[in-house]
């Protein structure tokens, strides 16, 4: 069984006037010059390279960070490469007010934790780079550098249980 | 309590007499689409380690978004394709020069009402139009339908939208969804079921109806539909070889929310860089120099897209300094379309006739912009950088507004023209 509670550095993905941004989609993710790339280990440079004020990201993520965005993550097209790119990098979770409904369903089927908190844009002042998050994925229960709680939507148990397998094939497997 | 359109169509194929919203099912889809992509999801597809697709009967693959093949990289795709196809005995092939993924899916007989489609292709919500379940899916899971043939779906809830009114001359289907995506948000319908009804959808034509769920995915929707009638029937004979049955929401179906548009004053509609959801009249961007225009795509590149157009350039030319490129939807539309003298009336007006496929709507080929250049495109998305450079402009709008601009070099009301 994998752990149920990740921990990670923060990346709070903000809009050059501090704001959290909304409406990150596949293209500011993963531009679609780099669609020729079958190797997932080759995405992971590409990760957010598109995105203003961000295009460094990849050179600063490192493997257990976790991202953090405002409304509507990953809106648009229904490619996995920016699933991918994210898991290339190691990045452990993504949390976000909302998700594009593609992008949740290829995230759950390659066990990358999406996690959903319900008004994050109200709070997310409280939320800086280089914080720490914990996270329950089975309860939602979110703590902020050791100190304040939040609580976030719980992974429902289909996602549970393909993140517990790794991903939707080796699921797939287990209940074969 | 009644049910809606997304309850009922996927309960039935559950085989139960009914499901909750929320509920997760696994059910197997009637049509699973891929395109291009196949040739990463066969990679996918061989890592499970099954040797045989599970019902090569469901699979339909078109080649079109980077059709004829644009460079060595992307050959080497379709081939991998072409192999994959022969391999494993699908017979749903469909080649480069036979169109868009979301317009050959239809007129090859593979959408019908109540069937259940997936597909890997973020506007696979084009297919309610002819009263499918139809969502976009992801390319591991593609692979895993490919090798078991079943899939997760979870319920989703619903939003009904009813258009009402009457449509002013010159507004169009696309005007009406791009007005619809300004007030709701790209974010508006997030995993939502939307079922497009009212006076108009019922007046609207099958290519205006594939617009609506076509572009439903630009506010979230896991699907779009709209009720089959006596025009889904003819569209789809001697198309569709066997009986299906039509499935309609509950008139007391429970929804998130039903939204009522009054449609009897829009005026034509643009999408301004850099989201689909940045939406105002046209008479605010008036004047807003194009360097191209691009009537097409899997959103209007059907036959009343282009007669659209026609009728605006008919017997006059672009202005200088714009390029125009048509493509229409599939072989079939260009075939009408050169039958009815569309074509010639286009091109000689100064288009540029582009074969049927995706073309520079994704920024891989056949007309990708510069830094600075702006296009006005009839197409579905106009994400920064989605048609070449991040540094050129993309605006979203009809087909009528697009032709219009083309004829004058700026964003022009095509009521004015």
């Amino acid at each position: 069984m994998k752990e149920t509670t990740i921990q990670g550095r923060l990346w709070v993905l903000t809009e050059p006037d501090g704001a959290l941004y909304d409406d990150i989609d596949t293209d500011m993710i993963f531009h679609n010059r780099y669609l020729h790339i079958t190797d997932v280990a080759q995405m992971g440079q590409y990760a957010l390279d598109n995105l203003k004020g961000w295009e460094d990201f990849a050179k600063k993520a490192q493997p257990g960070d976790i991202v953090m965005a405002g409304r509507n993550f990953g809106s648009g097209s229904s490619r996995q490469q920016a699933v991918d790119c994210f898991q290339a990098l190691g990045i452990s979770a993504i949390v976000a007010e909302s998700f594009g409904a593609i992008y949740k369903r290829n995230a759950i089927n390659s066990g990358l934790p999406l996690v959903t908190f319900p008004n994050l844009t109200a709070i997310a002042a409280q939320f800086e780079n280089g914080a720490t998050l914990a996270i329950n994925l089975e309860t939602g229960e979110a703590v902020l550098n050791d100190e304040t709680r939040f609580q976030a939507d719980p992974l429902s148990q289909v996602q549970m249980d393909i993140y517990q397998a790794g991903n939707l094939f080796a699921y797939g497997k287990t209940v074969l | 309590m009644g049910q809606t359109f997304a309850q009922k169509v996927l309960a039935r194929k559950a085989g139960l007499d009914s499901v909750m919203v929320g509920q997760i099912l696994t059910i197997r889809p009637d049509k699973l689409l891929t395109h291009d992509n196949t040739s990463a999801i066969a990679g996918n597809f061989r890592k499970i380690g099954v040797q045989r697709m599970a019902d090569p009967s469901i699979s339909v693959i078109v080649l079109d978004h980077v059709v004829p093949a644009a460079n060595e990289t992307y050959a080497a795709n379709h081939k991998t394709v072409r192999e994959f196809v022969a391999e494993q005995g699908i017979a749903a092939f469909y080649d480069v020069g036979e169109g868009i993924c979301h317009q050959v899916l239809p007129e090859k007989g593979h959408a019908w009402p109540g069937a259940v489609i997936v597909g890997s292709d973020s506007h696979t919500p084009t297919h309610g139009a002819f009263g499918a379940f139809s969502a976009g899916i992801g390319r591991t899971e593609a692979a895993a339908v490919m090798a078991t043939g079943e899939i997760w779906l979870r319920v989703p809830e619903s939003f009904r939208l009813l258009i009402n009114g009457t449509l002013p001359a010159r507004v169009s289907a696309k005007d009406v969804i791009l007005h619809i995506i300004g007030d709701l948000r790209a974010d508006g319908a997030d995993y939502r079921s939307v079922e497009f009804a009212g006076e108009i959808v019922q007046a609207m034509s099958i290519a205006s109806r594939m617009v609506l769920t076509n572009m439903a995915a630009e506010m979230g929707a896991k699907n779009g539909v709209v009720e089959p009638d006596e025009k889904t029937r003819a569209w789809l004979k001697g198309r569709v070889d066997h009986d299906y049955e039509e499935i309609f929401a509950d008139p007391d179906a429970p929804y998130d929310r039903v939204i009522a548009y009054d449609v009897s004053t829009l005026a034509p509609q643009v999408a301004k860089p850099h989201t689909v959801d940045n939406v105002v009249p046209v008479t605010e961007v008036l004047g807003t120099k194009i360097d191209q225009g691009l009537i097409g795509t899997c959103t209007n590149g059907r036959l009343e897209d282009l007669a659209a157009a026609a009728e605006i350039l008919r017997g006059k030319h672009i202005a200088p300094g714009v390029r125009l490129l048509v493509l229409p939807a599939s072989r079939e539309v260009l075939l009408e379309a050169v039958a009815q003298g569309i074509v010639t009336d286009l091109v000689a007006a100064g288009a540029t006739l582009l074969n049927p496929g995706c073309g520079p709507c994704l920024g891989a080929h056949e007309g990708c912009m510069a830094p600075g250049e702006t296009t006005i495109s009839t197409a579905n998305r106009n994400f920064k950088g989605r048609m070449g450079s991040k540094e050129a402009f993309t605006y979203l709008a009809s087909p009528a507004t697009v032709a219009a601009s083309a004829l004058t070099g700026v964003i022009t009301d095509p009521r004015e023209v």
